[in-house]
């Protein structure tokens, strides 16, 4: 990240190949769109690389990064739903939700399970209010400690523990029935 | 047992029911909820759930692209930021920062924008919102600049997917290498692939939502793209073969052909 800082762009690969894949899972769990994920990684690398001088150089890059990428996240699924609002009924905004896969995927039908699960958990995440979905999606698809959540997120951490208390709660009420 | 006491209880259970404790902590809720079977209920409700939850195919999924190409993607993209500052593009504006390569959209709307400005007074005008266009100091009605930008996106598109479509033929019919048997020479192939596949970063950052429609095949004709572009200038013919099974598995040209008419309207 210091050769980063110093304008040196051949640090960035190094980065991006720590980092690409759990960013990209978590802006997946925002956007459910494999290319606006995609191209939502590719932003906040660039964020990175223009903001690198800014870095403080004694905190760690992984929550950083992860950082640019809730906010950016967030932003361009505000912008999708405003646009989806104008465009398509409500009943319509799950979308298509086709997320690559890798090659420990499971088998067909757990696939199949796991596709109706998939909509059912956006819809539910998108009925979280904004704190409690952002400490449930760095718990859950980054399995970040609650000390790397509160560090990331830059809350105490009370608040990241009864945030993700009430995000459990509230998935299981809409969650209960998918069995 | 309070209820203050019970919630804080709770809020342990949950906290355990989602791995998020460890030693002592974990060891204690697990032994109160063992004795509280409420909260033993809480518990496994909450496992149930989350175990449900953890099926969710975006906790495995990996990205489409691989890392050079979303390295180029990235290189693509501050180099375009750098050119655009360095030509004092207000990048504060987003929609002007989503737009650097617009430049012919930039001197079409400020042609349009100095005919607003100069046309007869007495001429009724309908309430819009006034943006700024690059150096010039002339408002141009937003939707009149959105229509523009989405028009310049479909025809960027368009072109791109011509020259791929182009690329993908030359491919087909490639020259044998000299001296070296069952060797083909694809080194100015590989090199258009990757001027075409920095132009594809550049089409992803701007007007994506306005293509949305062309997006698989845009990835699929990336994925072929990224296989020429990582071929040596001297491939090997099997080499070459699987590109072009994979052509035509995926029905690429004609696809592209279907996309550049939709596209061109």
């Amino acid at each position: 990240m210091g050769r980063l800082a110093r304008g040196d762009r051949e640090a960035l690969a190094p980065l991006m190949e720590r980092h690409h894949r759990r960013l990209y899972r978590l802006a997946l769990s925002y956007l459910r769109d494999p290319d606006d994920a995609l191209d939502a990684v590719q932003e906040v690398f660039v964020k990175a690389y223009q903001n690198a001088a800014r870095w403080d150089g004694g905190s760690e890059v992984g929550p950083w990064l992860t950082r640019i990428a809730v906010n950016h996240s967030i932003d361009r699924y505000r912008r999708g739903r405003r646009r989806l609002a104008a465009e398509a009924p409500l009943d319509e905004e799950a979308g298509d939700h086709d997320p690559r896969l890798s090659a420990d995927a499971p088998s067909p039908e757990r696939r199949l399970l796991g596709r109706e699960v998939g909509e059912r958990i956006a819809s539910a995440l998108r009925g979280l209010p904004e704190r409690q979905r952002e400490v449930f999606v760095l718990r859950h698809y980054d399995e970040m400690t609650l000390e790397d959540i509160a560090r990331t997120l830059e809350l105490s951490l009370g608040t990241v523990k009864s945030s993700l208390h009430r995000a459990v709660h509230r998935m299981r009420e809409r969650l209960e029935g998918l069995r | 047992m309070s209820s203050l006491f019970h919630h804080r209880w709770r809020q342990r259970t949950s906290l355990l029911a989602l791995g998020a404790l460890a030693g002592d902590e974990a060891a204690a809720a697990q032994a109160h909820a063992e004795g509280c079977p409420a909260c033993a209920e809480d518990l496994a409700r909450l496992r149930q759930t989350l175990e449900l939850a953890a099926l969710d195919p975006v906790r495995r999924a990996e990205p489409p692209l691989g890392m050079p190409a979303l390295l180029a993607r990235v290189n693509a993209r501050v180099d375009a930021l750098a050119r655009n500052e360095s030509a004092h593009r207000p990048l504060q504006t987003p929609r002007v920062m989503r737009a650097a390569w617009l430049v012919p959209a930039g001197a079409l709307a400020a042609g349009l924008a100095a005919f607003f400005m100069f046309r007869p007074a007495s001429t009724p005008t309908a309430p819009t919102t006034p943006v700024i266009v690059a150096e010039r100091r002339v408002a141009v009605p937003e939707e009149m600049l959105g229509r523009m930008e989405r028009s310049v996106a479909r025809e960027q598109t368009a072109r791109y997917l011509d020259d791929a479509q182009d690329l993908l033929l030359t491919v087909t019919a490639p020259r044998p290498c000299a001296r070296q048997t069952r060797r083909v020479d694809v080194g100015q192939e590989a090199e258009r692939s990757r001027d075409l596949l920095a132009r594809r970063a550049m089409l992803v950052g701007s007007g994506g939502e306005d293509v949305a429609s062309v997006r698989p095949v845009l990835r699929d004709v990336e994925y072929v793209l990224r296989e020429v572009a990582s071929l040596p200038s001297c491939a090997r013919e099997r080499d070459l073969q699987a590109i072009q099974r994979e052509v035509s598995r995926r029905n690429l040209l004609m696809k592209i052909d279907l996309m550049t008419r939709e596209l061109k309207g």
